[in-house]
């Protein structure tokens, strides 16, 4: 029997391959770079908490590769503007993924651009970590290779009815907000979630955020005799007055809510600046101070360290550049205890991570769990109480 | 309760009135609604804000560089969106020119003042509760414009040009009146219009991009209700779009207003297609 040239040809293709498969890989070539990609919103109305993140970033890599970097390997961020847009974040990852051959992905940092970009990082089975706030955003079944850093807005709604209930010990509540799909969303799990808890949620709405009067809805609240006002938006103008019309009524109630009743914008847009007391927003165990105006000495320690390196954090919040400094770092020790940027030993370590300790806050992941963030660590703040991107514990906290 | 319905019903209906003056007033002498009528509103509160927060001027100055500044704007949208296309108006291709207009003033107020409220001074600083200024200031600034505007289309040579123009546009060009200066003028007085809607209206809204979207929408709901051209049917109907609004607010809740504020609009349409002053123009066949 003849042996054809086709045949030989594909023997020797097929002795190649067998033989080039057994080969040893080469390990981590010591030189090459660790590169995280970076899609954030850089410029325009959403870039507050990049401006803020990329300090962080900026500041770990920096002591990283200051410190010999990992194993010998410097860390490269490649940033990407998305400007907060989805469609200019999709064009980012993929750019990230297939140009730049990043190794694991920090960001987006809103929710719409995340929404877009998670699917497309699973497919190419991106590590990636953000803070993110909307649920669906982690699915280990889905999305096995996202990971949220700070809480989920469950993990919120938990933290504000915990602080109603628990702390400010009241039975009967008000649940307030906007009418965007964040806002009547936030409101329904919210006053479920209260009445799952036994509570009775006196009055609830959803408020156009243009609406130049709130005295409606806020006699409505009162009349159904509420005793906390649970306000689930991001219009700082709504909720500015809020504030005011619940002076102009002489109405003694707190409200407590979303972290945007903390914004520094409010301060022009309250009437007096007492319209701003008794306002509880969600804040940050290791970002808020003490009766005595100490952080946590953990904290303390970064912010000195910050301050040593001219970082500063008098016009940023606290708590995105200690997120920016965690995401840096959990990159790094993947790498480094993986011994490979191999994306499945990123994954791998990551869902190992029972308490790793962070400035941000300790964070816990599993193969089935990737909200990371712990629930106890989340607290209500005094909203009006900024100082260096840090807040003042509401009352009722030891 | 009233008292409250009242007090923010007429200070948001003598918003909208003026806004809906707005509109009349650029539509009387180039028969085209300019979507930007909001948008003069919105940039009459930004304007302010900027002027008298931000650069720390007396309110005066900052009042009527505020007013300068919208009459600038309204003089370019003559210019930009209304005179490119007035050669065919029965295309009604200044819906688009001047939508589009409008939606590139809100991206740059946007981009320029940010995506959130900016604070508004107080202006005088009288009353508190249901009589406090913010409630009883655009009211004011209502009656005050309304009385200005009668002034000059009844007692000044300007203003019954103004009405030549509008009541027949080709008698009043073969009279030698000077009708593109005076399309230039009618939207500069517009500007000034909607200036003082947001200037006064500044501490009830804040200074805020997005009004402008909002203020166009409730704007054309009294000119519609009231009869196009027709300034004192835009008054009333913009007090009674406030007062509705208002109580419906109070009664059916925020969501459910708006609901119940264009319900009331179609039902009004429905019986009165011309609005509530309007009147049914004879067309000699």
């Amino acid at each position: 029997m003849g042996v054809s040239r086709r045949q030989v040809l594909l023997g020797s293709a097929g002795a190649i391959s067998a033989a080039t498969s057994i080969l040893p890989k080469p390990a981590i070539a010591a030189s090459d770079p660790i590169k995280i990609g970076f899609p954030a919103a850089m410029t325009g109305p959403s870039s507050a908490p990049t401006i803020g993140f990329n300090r962080g970033v900026t500041f770990a890599v920096d002591a990283i590769n200051a410190a010999g970097g990992v194993k010998g390997r410097m860390l490269e961020v490649i940033t990407r503007d998305t400007q907060g847009d989805p469609t200019k974040a999709v064009n980012a990852t993929q750019e990230l993924i297939s140009q730049a051959k990043v190794h694991a992905i920090w960001g987006p940092f809103n929710s719409g651009e995340a929404l877009a970009t998670t699917p497309i990082m699973a497919r190419a089975k991106m590590p990636n970590v953000h803070p993110c706030v909307v649920e669906t955003l982690i699915d280990p079944a889905k999305f096995p290779n996202a990971f949220r850093l700070a809480p989920s807005n469950n993990q919120w709604d938990d933290a504000v009815r915990n602080y109603c209930l628990n702390i400010l010990k009241v039975k009967k509540v008000a649940v307030i907000g906007d009418t965007t799909g964040y806002g009547v969303t936030a409101v329904g799990a919210s006053v479920a979630a209260f009445k799952k808890d036994g509570a009775e949620v006196a009055y609830q709405a959803n408020i156009d955020a243009t609406q130049p009067d709130m005295t409606p809805d806020l006699l409505r609240a009162r009349n159904a005799g509420a005793e906390v006002i649970v306000v689930w938006s991001v219009s700082t103008g709504m909720e500015a007055r809020m504030f005011n019309t619940r002076a102009a009524m002489g109405w003694d109630i707190s409200f407590v809510g979303h972290p945007s009743m903390a914004s520094g914008e409010l301060a022009g847009l309250v009437e007096k600046p007492e319209n701003w007391k008794k306002v509880y927003a969600i804040g940050y165990k290791s970002c808020s101070y003490d009766a005595s105006g100490k952080l946590p000495a953990k904290s303390q320690d970064l912010v000195d360290r910050l301050l040593k390196a001219n970082v500063s954090v008098k016009d940023t919040l606290l708590w995105w550049i200690a997120g920016g400094v965690d995401a840096i770092d959990l990159i790094a020790k993947a790498v480094e205890e993986s011994g490979s940027t191999d994306s499945a030993g990123i994954i791998k370590y990551w869902n190992s991570l029972s308490k790793y300790p962070g400035y941000f806050g300790n964070y816990a992941f599993s193969p089935t769990q990737h909200n990371g963030y712990l629930t106890e660590e989340i607290v209500m703040s005094e909203a009006s109480s900024a100082k260096n991107g840090t807040f003042a514990l509401a009352p009722g906290y030891t | 309760m009233f008292a409250s319905i009242l007090a923010s019903g007429l200070a948001a209906g003598a918003i909208y009135a003026l806004v809906g003056v707005t509109y009349n007033t650029m539509f009387s002498t180039s028969r085209v609604m300019s979507f930007t009528a909001g948008q003069l509103a919105m940039l009459g509160g930004l304007f302010g804000s900027m002027f008298t927060l931000k650069l720390g001027m007396p309110l005066l100055a900052g009042f009527l560089l505020t007013l300068i500044a919208c009459a600038i704007v309204g003089i370019i949208t003559e210019f930009v969106a209304v005179r490119p296309v007035l050669k065919s108006l029965d295309q009604h291709l200044y819906v688009l020119s001047t939508l589009a207009l409008a939606l590139m003033i809100q991206q740059v107020a946007a981009i320029k003042w940010g995506t959130e409220p900016q604070p508004f001074p107080r202006l005088i600083g009288w009353g508190s509760g249901v009589w406090d200024e913010k409630f009883w200031l655009p009211v004011v600034a209502c009656a005050i414009t309304i009385a200005g505007l009668e002034y000059l289309y009844r007692r000044t040579l300007v203003g019954r040009a103004f009405v030549a123009i509008a009541e027949d546009n080709f008698a009043a060009r073969a009279l030698g009146l000077p009708e593109r200066n005076l399309r230039v003028a009618s939207y500069a007085l517009a500007g000034v219009i909607g200036g003082i809607a947001g200037f006064s209206g500044g501490e009830l809204l804040l200074a805020f991009f997005a009004n402008g979207a909002l203020l166009n929408f409730y704007g054309f709901v009294p000119v519609a209700l009231g009869g196009l051209g027709n300034n004192r049917g835009a008054i009333v109907g913009g007090l009674a779009l406030g007062l509705f609004q208002q109580a419906a607010n109070f009664l059916v809740g925020g969501i459910f207003s708006s609901v119940a504020v264009f319900a009331l609009f179609i039902v009004v349409l429905l019986a009165r297609p011309q609005g509530l002053f309007g009147f049914q123009a004879a067309r000699r066949v």
